[in-house]
């Protein structure tokens, strides 16, 4: 489970801004130039170049060298390989609560016909280390 | 309110349970419990693979098996925080994911359960990492897929 890790922290360290997942965003809908990336942000196309490094350096994105447009390509393989991480992880605990979901059901028919002081379930076999 | 810390790159789940919060508790540290619902769809964790040693530093393992090909996951966590009925922590050594379970008593007999993990994986604990993260990073994963792909 543990994928090329040096590259997947990479990613999501340059994830880690809300500017560049918003220009990723924009990005998964097709290449665009700087200034279009600009356009929705309150900021310096300086200052759009810079998250544009990060995202480049880490492989998320790539520019080609045409004139000045220089329009920026979301290279899917990389992105997809942070996401599949958060997705499996995603997954795994939707369907635990949806175990759990059915688990508790369960519980609840079997043992008592109905809540009101429902205080079985109040008792701890184990107790809590709740100070340290 | 729960405590809403600045926090960085966080994946976060909630579901509300129909059941009390102390049964809620007990289901996420009982071997007994954990058995029932620890893997998810098609794969099973044995009872007798979990190890629940429910205080701080105490191991929390389990194998999760697959129920078609017999794979087998080993899961190792060591708690580091247990606060019943309100909150479980532990962290995996191995990749240095933290997951702290959040049990939160809605009334009525019913329970929110919030999962939350940080550090996953180590990038997320670089200061550039913890500054950047104004919504939750699972739910830009979910935009994305909404948007039909990322090629």
């Amino acid at each position: 489970m543990t994928v090329a890790v040096d590259r997947l922290d990479a990613t999501f360290t340059a994830l880690a801004d809300p500017t560049r997942r918003a220009i990723v965003a924009r990005l998964a809908r097709g290449d665009a130039t700087v200034n279009e990336l600009a356009a929705p942000f309150d900021m310096t196309l300086p200052g759009i170049s810079k998250h544009l490094k990060v995202l480049e350096r880490c492989g998320l994105i790539s520019r080609t060298r045409r004139a000045q447009f220089r329009p920026c390509h979301l290279e899917g393989d990389v992105l997809d390989t942070a996401l599949s991480w958060i997705e499996e992880n995603r997954r795994v605990w939707k369907e635990r609560f949806d175990k759990l979901d059915e688990h508790l059901r369960d519980l609840r028919r079997a043992p008592s016909p109905r809540r009101k002081g429902s205080n079985q379930a109040g008792r701890f076999t184990r107790k809590g280390g709740a100070d340290g | 309110m729960a405590d809403r810390t600045p926090d960085t790159g966080e994946l976060t789940y909630t579901r509300v349970f129909d059941a009390p919060r102390a049964l809620v508790f007990r289901c996420m540290l009982e071997p007994e419990h954990l058995t029932h619902f620890w893997g998810p769809a098609g794969v099973s964790t044995p009872l007798e693979t979990i190890k629940v040693d429910a205080r701080p530093g105490g191991v929390f393992e389990t194998v999760m098996v697959n129920d078609s090909d017999g794979s087998r996951y080993p899961t190792r966590a060591v708690y580091v925080e247990i606060v019943a009925p309100e909150r479980i922590v532990w962290t995996e050594p191995d990749s240095g994911v933290t997951t702290t379970s959040t049990f939160r008593d809605l009334g009525g007999e019913r329970t929110e359960l919030q999962i939350r993990q940080a550090n996953a994986p180590a990038g997320y604990r670089s200061p550039e990492a913890r500054a950047g993260f104004a919504t939750s990073l699972d739910r830009f994963a979910a935009y994305l897929e909404k948007l039909g792909g990322s090629r």
